[in-house]
């Protein structure tokens, strides 16, 4: 599994996620970043060495989470950030994936950020309401703290998702018809450069994972 | 009621609506498989932490399963995405592949039985499987398991996993508490879909 390389290679993921962000300008976003991942790394190591029972390994879990999947995060991040919904179907498109898979897909990536701003809104209005997770009343009733919460939020998701699917069908989405894009869609040399990194960081690992010899840290 | 022109085919713009729904129940679905899982990491709770996913995943699903038109496409894709986000985020492309089936056979219980409770009700035992199949690993290549898990979790929670692994009844217990799960939910969903959704024109 990839979670089992080592850190070494995930470190030199990282160097491109952060060079591509830097390109747009997101420094701050690269600070904020580098200073939790290497956090999260250096406590990971100390947390993992001490017996604390169930909270340890929660906390681990929570930590493995943060700095293994961070760079993953990042580079997802700069996808959502820098490409245009329009460009992404195109390229999709170019690359002969059906609408039927982009779509949701597109649709799916865009629409985390909204589940998560719907849910802390609706947590905000539970909570001037006196609803909170560890209230007496969540407490004698658990299941009702679920249905105040989850119903809410489906149904303003319900209804954002019948706003989207019109807005859609208004702009010409369509999984009958093939569509154009302003924008020059194409594979550049800075592509290549950046495929021949990856490919030689892969190739990094591979190769003396074969014969055994891969680094330890 | 589905839209139809004379070839009898569904309209395109159904189609749009269906994968949207696909897309945000989709999301939906992650978020909450996550919060429901995280009680798996105290390890008392391993086998039980499907139920809390199918629990907490039963209503957004019953809701997703009456608003699209197409059922075995829309469960197809949904438990593909599913798929595809965990193989990417470690798990093994069998895992992937074992989500697609799950998505197939839930579909074909939705078409078999017209949507209807029962229908309902099977295709969310059906998906209920799927976070219930990422310990199978655990059981088909144990040692590699754990020595993939020792890197993120104490010596207890390894020695209880390694307990788990002497035998396949825990791996038993993980889908039977799944499914269990999944039909209480699933009565709990129909009563709030009658309750909240179908009160005001959300859900069929």
């Amino acid at each position: 599994m990839i979670f089992t390389a080592p850190l070494v290679y995930s470190l030199l993921m990282v160097v491109v996620a952060s060079i591509l962000l830097l390109f747009e300008g997101k420094w701050k976003f690269v600070c904020t970043f580098f200073f939790v991942y290497l956090s999260a790394g250096f406590f990971f190591g100390q947390v993992k060495n001490l017996d604390i029972g169930t909270s340890g390994t929660i906390i681990l879990a929570s930590l493995f989470l943060m700095y293994r999947i961070m760079p993953a995060c990042a580079v997802l991040y700069y996808v959502i950030t820098t490409t245009k919904v329009n460009e992404f179907l195109a390229c999709m498109s170019r690359m002969h994936i059906s609408n039927k898979v982009t779509i949701p897909l597109i649709v799916m990536i865009r629409f985390f950020p909204t589940v998560f701003d719907e849910s802390r809104a609706i947590g905000n209005a539970m909570r001037m309401r006196g609803i909170r997770l560890f209230s007496l009343r969540t407490l004698k009733n658990p299941v009702s703290f679920l249905e105040y919460r989850l119903v809410p939020l489906l149904v303003s998701i319900t209804k954002i998702g019948d706003e989207l699917s019109i807005a859609a069908v208004t702009r010409g989405l369509s999984t009958d018809t093939k569509r154009t894009c302003v924008a020059k869609i194409g594979f550049r040399w800075a592509d290549a450069v950046v495929w021949a990194y990856c490919i030689a960081v892969v190739l990094f690992y591979v190769i003396p994972g074969l014969t055994g010899n891969l680094p330890s840290l | 009621m589905a839209v139809t022109r004379k070839t009898g085919k569904k309209s395109s713009n159904t189609l749009v609506r269906d994968l949207v729904n696909v897309g945000i129940f989709g999301a939906l679905y992650l978020v909450l498989s996550g919060l429901g899982a995280s009680i798996g990491f105290i390890p008392m709770f391993i086998v039980v932490s499907t139920c809390a996913v199918s629990l907490v995943t039963s209503v957004p699903l019953f809701l997703f399963f009456s608003k699209v038109e197409r059922p075995l496409l829309c469960c197809e894709l949904l438990c593909m995405l599913f798929g595809v986000v965990m193989v990417f985020s470690g798990h093994g492309i069998s895992y992937g592949l074992l989500c697609v089936l799950y998505g197939v056979l839930a579909g074909l219980c939705l078409k078999l039985f017209h949507k209807n409770f029962v229908g309902c009700l099977l295709a969310n035992v059906m998906i209920s499987f799927v976070p219930s199949s990422m310990m199978i690993p655990l059981w088909s290549s144990t040692e590699e398991y754990l020595a993939y898990c020792s890197s993120v979790c104490d010596s207890a929670y390894i020695a209880h996993l390694a307990e788990l692994s002497s035998s396949y009844w825990p791996l038993i217990g993980l889908f039977g508490f799944g499914a269990a799960g999944a039909v209480v939910g699933g009565f709990i969903a129909r009563r709030v879909m009658k309750k909240h959704f179908e009160r005001i024109g959300l859900a069929k």
